[in-house]
């Protein structure tokens, strides 16, 4: 299992809740305030998950994932979590095969599952 | 009278003609008259024929001057273009009688031509009231803010008004009765005109929405087309009405209610998110220590007055906007307010070490306001001045005359806004990127302000800025004398 998550939201409270999460799960976690820290933090670091808000200054989570998958040959596995769920077209995923969505209010205990299923399915880890 | 004459006249020349011609046929008579006596009565006898004939002519004949006299006041009627009564004929014979007739035939002439004059002036009348109507109804078209346009069975424009020059970029008197091509040059308008003609009998009525231009320049029309039926029937379009209404700004509020909604759903699932998480936490017994556990709590309590607030503000401002809130106006004075909110502000602004100064003018300044939304806008500006203020710095607050208008001015050493930010700060939710800097806000203050100070009370909100230095918030309001 890759042991490696990159956490970006401009909410403080939302990245010190799921880092604490992660963290107790026994993860490393980064941590990015905005699109453009988390852009270059994942282009640097090469975590092997993403969770991004949807809605963030600057760049959006959308516009993050596009710029990652332009960038890096291999998609990393992305959690978008976002209050504007229902907002979000399908159009818009279809870009993005390894993007999955979780609305705001999430429960951390769900958002740890879906992470610890996300680094399974990826297979081994590249470090 | 004539007749008598006549009759003697007659009677005179038979026995002139009689007697004369009976002496002169029989002058010897009497065969034993003398030679001479015979030829005074042949010449006698010729004498009375001859007088009976001449007499009874001259008695007989009509007199010329009573003809020359008629027909030249005749003529001269003519000349004078006069219809009126002409002759007068006193005399009872044929020609007096003639002169009667004509006199109750010039009456009868007369009559019927100022009949006739009468009844080409109520014509008159009525043209000019019809023409009256006419300009009255134009004018009444034209007056119309919507676009009117009516093209007839032919294709041709037959009438249209102001605001639809204004629409299409056409001048109503080069373009009239001509093929409404050369008035409107958009396709897909003139395809909806046509389509209706085509179509118009099976679907009399349609309203379509029609966008002009692009982007920014956009504007969207609603258009309600209508087909002139005609025939007993009813079976023969004449023409088609279109009438344009503007839905632009319509359509643009309707866009931004959208909005609204959205950002509302999404300011206000964040810190429930947050709230959510953190109780969750607590559950699953996630906190490290007692003081972690101490520390989600708190972000819970912090996180619901976040809530509250913004639930709170949001509301106010919906019910602003939407006129639910009953404005209460008096003249008032505006330093009075200030004192108010200095009130309340400076011990907060203490606690970060920044001087709150108030530099307030003669008291008379007032306005005609509603005294606690003025305090709210005030109130709204110098929490932010002081917020987006860093530890140690200054606020100052003046207020003066202006233009008529009682300025309100909120000077602070903070942080700044940045050029593309002055606009959208008054949006609602709007947080510029440099306010992380500062205590979370709800982003709906200034929207507030910028409601109350133009909308509600006329005035006008500026803001002038440095990043680094500071920013300026102007209120202006009008003033009462």
């Amino acid at each position: 299992m890759g042991c490696r998550v990159l956490v970006a939201d401009d909410e403080a409270f939302i990245t010190t809740v799921v880092a604490r999460k992660l963290q107790n799960a026994g993860l490393e976690v980064l941590v990015a305030v905005d699109g453009q820290e988390a852009y270059e933090r994942a282009v640097a670091d090469r975590p092997d998950l993403l969770i991004t808000d949807l809605q963030m200054p600057g760049m959006s989570g959308l516009e993050l994932c596009a710029r990652i998958a332009a960038e890096l040959p291999e998609a990393i596995p992305t959690i978008l979590l976002t209050a504007k769920g229902f907002e979000l077209k399908q159009a818009d995923l279809a870009r993005f095969p390894a993007v999955q969505v979780m609305t705001k209010p999430f429960s951390p205990r769900e958002l740890l599952a879906r992470v610890q299923e996300a680094l399974a399915s990826a297979g081994s880890p590249r470090r | 009278m004539i007749e008598l004459r006549r009759a003697a006249a007659v009677l005179l020349m038979f026995l002139g003609v009689g007697v004369g011609l009976h002496l002169l046929m029989d002058p010897l008579g009497d065969a034993g008259a003398p030679a001479s006596t015979k030829a005074m009565t042949l010449g006698a006898g010729l004498a009375l024929a001859v007088l009976g004939v001449t007499g009874g002519f001259l008695i007989a004949r009509i007199p010329k001057e009573r003809i020359v006299g008629i027909t030249e006041h005749l003529d001269a009627m003519v000349r004078r273009g006069a219809v009126g009564l002409a002759i007068t004929e006193g005399e009872a014979d044929a020609l007096g009688r003639l002169g009667h007739a004509i006199n109750r035939y010039l009456v009868f002439v007369k009559d019927e031509v100022e009949q006739s004059h009468m009844a080409a002036k109520e014509r008159q009348i009525q043209m000019k009231v019809l023409e009256a109507e006419k300009r009255h109804i134009e004018a009444v078209i034209h007056a119309i803010s919507d676009g009117v346009l009516v093209m007839d069975a032919f294709g041709d424009l037959v009438l249209t008004n102001a605001a639809a020059e204004g629409i299409f970029g056409f001048a109503i008197d080069s373009t009239l009765r001509k093929p409404v091509e050369e008035a409107i040059h958009d396709k897909t308008f003139l395809d909806l005109l046509h389509e209706m003609r085509e179509t118009g009998l099976f679907v009399p009525h349609r309203t379509v929405e029609w966008v002009q231009g692009s982007g920014d320049q956009a504007r969207t029309w609603r258009v309600i087309l209508n087909t002139v039926v005609e025939g007993k029937k009813r079976d023969r379009i004449s023409g088609v009405v279109a009438v344009l209404h503007d839905v632009t700004k319509e359509k643009e509020i309707a866009r931004m209610k959208s909005d609204f909604v959205s950002n509302v759903s999404h300011e206000l699932r964040a810190p429930l998110a947050s709230i959510k998480a953190y109780a969750e936490m607590l559950t699953d017994g996630e906190a490290a220590d007692e003081a972690e556990a101490r520390e989600f709590v708190q972000v819970i309590s912090g996180e619901t007055d976040r809530l509250g607030r913004l639930i709170e503000n949001i509301l106010n401002l919906s019910r602003l906007e939407s006129g639910l809130v009953p404005v209460n106006k008096t003249d008032l004075a505006v330093t009075e307010i200030l004192k108010d909110v200095g009130d309340v502000m400076t011990s907060q602004a203490l606690k970060r070490g920044i001087r709150l100064e108030a530099d307030l003018a003669p008291v008379f300044f007032r306005v005609h306001g509603d005294r606690d939304m003025l305090y709210q806008a005030v109130l709204n500006v110098v929490s932010n001045a002081v917020k987006y203020t860093p530890d140690g710095g200054q606020v100052r607050v003046s207020t003066y005359l202006e233009d008529g208008h009682v300025v309100v001015d909120v000077a602070d050493t903070g942080y700044g806004i940045p050029p593309e930010d002055r606009e959208k700060i008054f949006e609602k939710f709007y947080r510029s990127r440099l306010s992380a800097k500062a205590a979370p806000g709800t982003g709906l203050g200034l929207a507030l302000v910028r409601h109350i100070v133009e909308t509600v009370h006329g005035g006008r909100v500026v803001v002038e800025s440095e990043i680094g230095k500071g920013s300026v918030f102007r209120l202006h309001l009008p003033a009462v004398r």
